[in-house]
Order: C-alpha cells, then structure tokens, then sequence
C-alpha cells in the first residue's frame, strides 16, 4: 500500500537536499513512514485526513448497524441498554467529528490551496498539528471501547447532569470530553490556518469575489469553527472541573444549572451543523456548473446566502431547546430566526436549479450524487422549517422525525456531496477516474437504501416513537417501520461497500485519465496530474471568476504570461518550498499522552501521595508537548528551493 | 524571500500577502477573535450565575478587596504600555530597549500573577471561599484562574522570547514574532479590564 | 467613535488622537518619529490609569443602579477600544485586522446578552434562588 501511495503522486524524487546549515536537523525523507509523519504538504495532509474520515466512517456505519439490528423488532435484546447507549453516543460523534468534518477538512486542505494559486497553506507545520491532534483526539474517543469503563454513553450532547459525576460515576464521560477539547483544539489551528491563507495568500488578480464557491464556503466554514468551537470547549471545561474537582457549575444542590450546558453546548451545537452543511454545499456549487457546462447561477447571491447562512447560525440554537421551558419570548424569539435561516439556504436551492436549467447536462457519476443531494437536502429542510414552528416541534422533539430530518440533510446533503467530490477530485488526486457503471450503482444502492433507512422515522415519529431508546413494545405500531428501515440500512451498508471497493480497487488499477477529465472550470484542473509537490511550476494571474475556463479561452495570452511569471520567480531564487518537521507529531504525540492521563486514570486516593501515576504520565505528556513546540519554534521556518529547466524538471538546493 | 535592504524593513506592510497584512498578524487577530468568544461564555457563565444567587451565598463585597485588585489591574496596564513600548523598540531594531521593555513587562506580569496567588489564597483560606463550595467560588475562581493561566502563558512567551533575544538570533525582521506576542498580551489586559468592571466592580454598586 | 469622545474629553486625550490621527495621514510608511509614538504609548497608559481610578470612585457615588451600570460599561468600553487601537495597533493597520476582531467581538457580546437575556426572565429563576 505505501509503495502505491508514493508512486501515485504527490510525493518528490528523492534526491538529496543540500539544505543550508541549521541548528536542528530538518528531515528529508520523501518516501516511507517518516515521510508522512514529517510532511508538511497539504496535499499528503488532505490525503491522510480522508483516509482517517473514510475509516471512522466505516467505524460509524457498524455502529448504526448494531443499532437498527437492536431496533429491528421489539423488545430486542441483541444489545443491552448500557450497550445501546455507547452505540448511539458513538455513532453521532463519530460520524460528526470523525468522519464528516475530517472528510470536509481533506479536500479543505487538497483543493483550497490549489483553487487559489497557492503552493500550500500560510502554516504548513501547523497543518501537520492539526491533523495529528486530530488523530490523538480520535483515539481518545475511541479508547473506551477497549477499557472496562466502556465508550462514551451520555449522547453526542452530553446533557447535564447525566453527564455529572454523580451519574456517570466512571471515566467514559472523561474519555468523550478530553477526545472532544483535542478535536476543538485541532479543528481551530486548521481554521485559523485556512482563514490565513485564503485572504492572503491568493494568486494575483483573485479577487474574493473571483473565488471558486468552495474556496467561499472554506473560508465561511472556518470562520464559524473559530468563532463556536470556544463556546463547547467552556462548556467542556466546567463539566470537567465539577467532574474532576467539585465545582459547582451543574450541582443543582449548590446552585448550579444543568440547563446552561445545554444552551453553551447548542451555541456550539448549531454552527457545528451549518459546518457540516456549507462545505457540501461548495463542492455541490462547483460540480453542478462543470458537469451543466454552464456557470454558477447567481454567483454573488449563493456567496452572500453562504455568510448569510454562517451569521445567522450564532442566533438560532435554542431551537433544539423549545421544550425546556424558556418562556414565550425567548421561544418565539429563536423560532423566528430558525425560519429566517431558511432563506439563504433556499436561495442557495434555486440558484443550484438555475444552474442546472439550460445547461448541456452530462449525468456522470458526480453530477448524479449533486442532484440527489439537492432533492434530499431540500426534504430535509423541509422537516427542519416544520421543527422552527416551536408549538409543531412540542411534538416532533426528541422523536424519530427529527432523526429523519438531520439524516436527511446530513446523508442525503453532507455525505452524498463529500461522496460526489471524492469522485470528481478523483482524477486529480490520483489520476485515475472511477468506472461510470459502478460509480452509478453504489449511488443507486445507497440512494435506495438511504431513503428506505429514513424516510418511515417522519412517520414513527409523528406517530410518537421517542429517541435514545434501546427497545419499544410491539403493540406501539412502530414494528414495521421499524424492520424496513432496518432492511434500508443493510442495504444502505452495501451501496457504501460498493462504493468503498470501487474506491480502493480505482486506486490501484482504475482507468488512467490525462488531467482535465471533466472540462472543469476552477483552477485546480489547470494542473497535471499527479500535481506536483510545488503544485504551480508558475504561480497563474487570475482574470475572472472560473478561472480556469478563462485560461482556456485565451491561451496565447495566458502562455505569454506564464513565461513572463516563470522568469522572474527564477530572479528570485527559484520555488521556494517548506522544510519537513517531526515536530507537529511529536506535540501531539504529547497531548495524546497528556489526554490519557488525564481523562482515563484515576487519581490516588492515599493523600501522602503528592506525585502519583496519573500526575506522572500528565507531566510526561506536558513535558513531551512542550519539547515539540519549542524545537518547533526554535528550528525556524527555512526552506529550500526548487528551480525548474525548460523541461519542468526540477532541480533542488 | 529576496533580502531586504538594512533600516528599510516596513513593520506594517508585508508585499508577498494579497492584503498587505503579515501572515502572522492575521493568525494572532483570527486567533483573538476567537479568543473573545472563549471570555465571552466564561464571563456570561458568571454573570448568568450572579442574577440570582441561591440562598447562603457568600456576599461578594464582604470577600472582595477592592484595594489589592485595583492595584493588580494597574500593575497590568502598565504591563501592556512596557510590551507596546518593547514592539516599538524592535521595530526600530533597538535590542537593548526591546530587551529593557520586556523585563518590565514580566516583571509586571509577575507582581499581577503574584497578587492573583495572594488574593486566591486570602479567599480560600480567610474568606472560607472555595472553588467547591459554593456556586460564587465556582465560577469566581474558574474566570479569574483561566485568565491567570492565560497571563501565565503570557509570561512564559515572553520569557522565551527573552532569553532567545540573548542569543543573537532575533532582530529587527523578527519584529513580527514580538508584535504577535505583544497582541496577545494586550488581549489578556483588556479581558481583565472586563472582567475588572463586570466581576470586580459591579459587585459594590 | 472618535466623533463620540471629542465633544466631552479633556485637552490629553485631545493630544492623543490629534497625534495619531495625523500619523495616520502619513499611514503605511512612516510611523512617525519615535519619539510621539513613544509618547503616545505612555500618555495612553496614563490616561487609562486615570480612567481606572474614576471607575473605582464611581462605585461608591449615590446614583441608581441604572446609571452607575451604564457609566462603568462606556468607561470599560473606552479603555478596551483604546488599547486595542492603539496599543494593538488598530489605527494603523489595515481596515481588515479591526473586521476580523469586530466579528468576534461583537458575537461575543450578542452571545453574552442572548444569554442574559435568556437566564433573567421569570421563567430561568431556579427554584433554589425563590
């Protein structure tokens, strides 16, 4: 497998750099295992992250299985309650913070930097501390599954005070909060990484308002991670200190409030899903003009509706608490903007229809995945504007229509869309393309198999079955719906097998493809394939939006350029590109280490005791992140350059 | 990339951006940005728990001394006029001004840490207000503890820069790494200037 | 904001931002002669020491709850701008650094006042606090 990774692409010759000298030793391997632990290509980085969400994604899927194998007939007994409640618990934060976001943040990091003219982001080690934090928090999470104190079992949301120490007596709940902080803290670095680049780092004559709408919708998703990921992780630090140190922030018998978690956890809650919403959203905008061969319709408005979107998701989370007793403003204040929201994402839905009407449409494979995510995510926004009516959602709330309504938005919208990308990124990734014919069968498997899983749970729940129970009785009327979502979800299970063999055997002997296999529009098709490790040999001038349409309009201008562009980057030393660093790993490594300490030991109760093991391994995992980031910070951010002979070849010192 | 001609590097304007704005600065203001919404729903938290304090609460002003934490916030202030003056200095490429300012600003860094030890340990000890028990000790100590940390982080940062200024290896295109360290600096400052008024000050009126 | 604190502000601050006004009139390029840059910085921090004092009096003079609140927020607010105009660097640097803080300051301080705003109606009293 690793030998196929390198030779797909995006990986060097490895030859020797003659590195200037510095103190530290900058690692330079270019194929093996200290090859991806030391990158710094955000190419590698985007790479590694897919593999990591495609993984956790099969981990989630099993996972939902178990549960619709639980609830396929009543009064089951195939899992436990205790067992039903890791596996709800493990489902939704998997799929959530495993799976879709770190699938959303792979084609962040493999195209955005390609779309804009970029040669990697503004922070490349910081990349790299992303995405191994990222590793550390998912093991963290997962570690649970493997110790006697079981995973994590008190939902996705972690409600107080069942999420108290008083309730959930042992360390599963520490596991979920302390794999929950490394995530926010890996999420925000990538942010803040992201925002930096794309406002400057933008190749010259790329406006904001010439960018392509997924680079738009990056940028917007970023902004909502850095600005709501604070509010989980204060209320993540106030549930451990009453758990670890007997504060009183959700003691109801010493004042506290267990509703406020509640509200600081849904400030975070409901940006949380426009993050798992917007990024689909860009790569459907930049699918449906290719395969239409017809521009996005509306630029500006689809742009405007995404920040739109973005601003007006900070105002809306006391809609999943309309049931708590608020009071009458404070509830018809959040229905309103609820209902308000759902414009933008309605303008969002026409302009996508606009696109498509009059278009040459060429029904490819990611093109069918882009029109099934827009008819299934405007169903389920249509059960989401029913919830934002706070008298209907009295009804609706905590039962099957609502698990019918996010699974249509996010299956029928996030995943089907992040499926389309991996699809038409495909041939650039690693320049092969996907076989039409199996391409269109997993997508008519999962399709068929998705809406047969959800559609019955609007009906069980109108027809009062509640969530988070592990069996119901069978005189509820609940039985058959039941057994066909359950049917729908196995065959669901095999749509994305499909899916997922074809993915891996394209990999390795899929059909070879020249670059450019779709006639694209965007910049990133500009490349060859396997792009290379600098990606542009000559950083492009933009000149309009689609840039890479424009480019193929006006190619005898577009090659003058080149050439004029290429001489002087030769003036200026050559390509300059960033030095591989162990670093990164090695604080993560630190914050892994740090992480179990603290969330899975338990403390020693012998008051002679000052340093016991708990506080030792804490201290190793501190002392190992600290020595990360100071060589991280000590060993400079030097480079080396690459010059390129009128061949492309290149050439390093 | 290409070297910049000595005494001619401009502070404020960085040509290989698209905005002009340095990389790093843009990070740290992204980063404060979102700094402001982690204070944001730490001091609502508190506030949300002051609008009606269960019965036994200990009364803020009888615990509170006024005295020791205006001392301590003008000690901060000054500690962010010592780091403006210290950026001001490396910009101009003056090592040693810069290396003066910056032990004046741990310094003052310091004797703030310090009061915050003092005064936690009058409450805990004196005033029988604890972290655990009750709602005010919670959420007092959680706000103010998080904002030492912040200021402790601080400190360490610009102890670090300290000592590496010593080794010969900063000078004045390195100007950026000390403005960033100093943004972050002046954010821990005006927190406390927040949390001076709301947790602090509107306890007495 | 400049236009706010002029009517009512003695002649230092008038100082203040007659100086960096007219330092940013030259903007990008020379940030003036070290010596009012100097200045400034230190006559800023003296005035927020001042400002500092007048809110520690201010609690203890005998007007409603009402104004003493709105007083102490309008000098916290002032001495918050301050330093980040000033001491941050604000005032001169590209519009887009004071965007990117507004964001997440102003949500911040919508968070806050939703919240409050939630927590302080009849309905949000805990039982143990009746």
């Amino acid at each position: 497998m690793a030998d196929a990774i390198t030779k797909s692409g995006f990986t060097a010759h490895d030859e020797k750099i003659t590195a200037r000298s510095s103190l530290f030793y900058r690692p330079q391997a270019k194929t093996g295992l200290m090859s991806w632990l030391t990158t710094v290509d955000h190419k590698r980085i985007g790479f590694l992250y897919g593999v990591f969400a495609l993984f956790f994604f099969l981990v989630g899927g099993v996972e939902a299985l178990l549960i619709r194998i639980q609830l396929a007939v009543p009064n089951n007994n195939f899992l436990s309650a205790q067992q039903y409640n890791e596996m709800f618990t493990m489902h939704a934060t998997t799929m959530i913070f495993l799976a879709i976001m770190p699938l959303s943040a792979a084609f962040f990091n493999f195209i955005m930097p390609l779309q804009i003219g970029a040669r990697d982001v503004a922070f490349p080690r910081l990349n790299a501390f992303s995405l191994w934090v990222f590793v550390a928090g998912a093991i963290i999470l997962n570690i649970g599954w493997f110790m006697h104190d079981g995973a994590p079992n008190g939902g996705w949301f972690g409600y107080t005070p069942l999420t108290t120490r008083t309730f959930s007596p042992n360390h599963a709940i520490d596991m979920w909060v302390m794999g929950l902080q490394l995530l926010g803290v890996a999420s925000i670095a990538a942010s803040l990484n992201f925002i930096t680049t794309i406002i400057n780092m933008r190749a010259p004559g790329l406006t904001m308002m010439r960018l392509p709408v997924f680079t738009w919708m990056t940028l917007i998703t970023a902004f909502l991670i850095v600005l709501s990921f604070p509010a989980i992780t204060i209320a993540l630090i106030e549930l451990m200190m009453d758990r670890s140190f007997s504060t009183n922030f959700f003691e109801v018998s010493n004042g506290g409030m267990p509703i406020l978690w509640t509200h600081l956890f849904w400030v975070f809650g409901h940006p949380e899903v426009y993050i798992l919403i917007l990024p689909a959203m860009g790569i459907i905008s930049e699918i449906l003009p290719t395969f239409s061969r017809k521009p996005l319709f509306g630029y500006p408005i689809v742009v405007f509706s995404g920040a739109c979107i973005g601003f007006l998701g900070f105002g809306v989370w006391s809609h999943h608490m309309f049931t708590t007793g608020m009071g009458t403003v404070a509830t018809a204040a959040f229905a309103m903007t609820t209902m308000a929201i759902a414009v933008p994402t309605g303008v969002k839905i026409f302009n996508w229809v606009g696109t498509i009407w009059g278009g040459h449409i060429s029904m490819r494979t990611p093109m069918m995945f882009a029109l099934g995510f827009i008819w299934l995510f405007m169903i389920g926004g249509l059960s989401g504007v029913m919830h934002s009516a706070a008298p209907a959602d009295a009804q609706q709330h905590n039962s099957y229509f609502v698990v019918a309504h996010f699974h249509y938005v996010l299956i029928g919208g996030s995943l089907f869309a992040l499926l389309a990308g991996i699809h038409y990124w495909f041939p650039l990734m690693f320049g092969r393309k996907v076989s039409e014919f199996w391409g269109k069968l997993s997508f008519w498997v999962i399709f068929i198999g998705f809406n047969t899983t959800f559609f019955p749970m609007h009906f069980l729940g109108l027809n009062g079955m509640p969530r988070r129970t592990f069996t119901y009785d069978p005189n509820m009327g609940w039985s058959n719906s039941n057994f066909i979502a359950t049917i729908g979800a196995f065959i669901l299970g095999v749509g994305v097998t499909i899916y997922f063999v074809v993915m891996v055997y394209t990999y390795f002997k899929g059909e070879k493809v020249k670059n450019d296999p779709w006639d694209g529009r965007t910049l990133e098709w500009s490349l060859p394939n396997p792009v290379p490790e600098y990606n542009y040999a000559v950083i492009p001038v933009v000149h309009a939006r689609d840039a890479f349409w424009y480019q193929k309009q006006h190619k005898a201008e577009i090659e003058a350029e080149k050439a004029k562009a290429a001489k002087e980057e030769e003036l200026h030393g050559g390509i300059h590109m960033p030095f591989q660093s162990l670093y990164p790993f090695i604080a993560s490594l630190g914050l892994l280490i740090g992480g179990i300490g603290v969330s899975t030991m338990d403390s020693n109760p012998d008051p002679k005791v000052i340093v016991g093991k708990k506080l030792t391994v804490c201290f190793i995992g501190l002392a190992i992140f600290l020595y990360g980031v100071y060589c991280w910070a000590l060993e400079g951010n030097e480079g080396y350059h690459i010059h390129l002979d009128n061949h492309g070849d290149d050439h390093k010192h | 990339m290409s070297s910049v001609a000595s005494g001619a590097i401009d502070h404020h304007h960085d040509s290989t951006t698209s905005t002009g704005i340095p990389n790093k600065k843009l990070l740290m203001w992204a980063f404060l940005a979102s700094d402001c919404m982690f204070f944001g729903c730490l001091i609502s938290t508190h506030l949300i728990y002051r609008l009606h304090p269960p019965a036994g609460t200990p009364a803020a002003t009888q615990v509170f001394s006024i005295e020791l934490t205006s001392f301590s916030t003008f000690i901060l202030l000054m500690s962010s006029l010592m780091m403006a003056l210290a950026v001001n200095a490396i910009q101009k490429g003056n090592l040693k001004s810069m290396r003066a300012s910056l032990i004046l600003t741990i310094i003052c860094g310091l004797i703030f840490l310090g009061c915050q030890v003092y005064e936690f340990n009058e409450f805990v000890y004196v005033k029988h207000l604890t972290i655990s028990n009750s709602i005010l000790g919670t959420t007092f100590f959680t706000l103010t503890g998080t904002h030492g940390i912040h200021v402790l982080l601080g400190v360490i940062w610009l102890t670090s820069m300290l000592i590496y200024s010593y080794t010969g290896r900063l000078t004045e295109k390195d100007a950026i790494d000390v403005e960033s360290m100093g943004l972050y600096w002046h954010f821990v400052d005006i927190v406390w200037i927040v949390i001076f008024t709301v947790v602090y000050l509107l306890e007495y009126i | 904001m400049d236009r706010n604190l002029h009517g009512r502000i003695p002649t230092r601050i008038h100082l203040i931002l007659y100086k960096t006004m007219s330092h940013s009139a030259v903007a990008n390029h020379d940030h003036g002669n070290e010596h009012s840059k100097f200045e400034i910085f230190v006559q800023l921090a003296m005035l927020l020491a001042v400002i500092t004092g007048v809110e520690i009096i201010t609690v203890y003079l005998p007007f409603s709850h009402t104004t003493l609140v709105t007083v102490l927020m309008v000098l916290s607010a002032v001495k918050f701008l301050f330093v980040i105009f000033i001491f941050m660097h604000l005032r001169w640097d590209k519009a887009f650094c004071t965007i990117l803080f507004f964001i997440g300051m102003v949500l911040a301080g919508f968070t806050m006042w939703a919240l409050l705003q939630v927590f302080s109606v009849s309905n949000s009293i805990p039982l143990s606090s009746l």
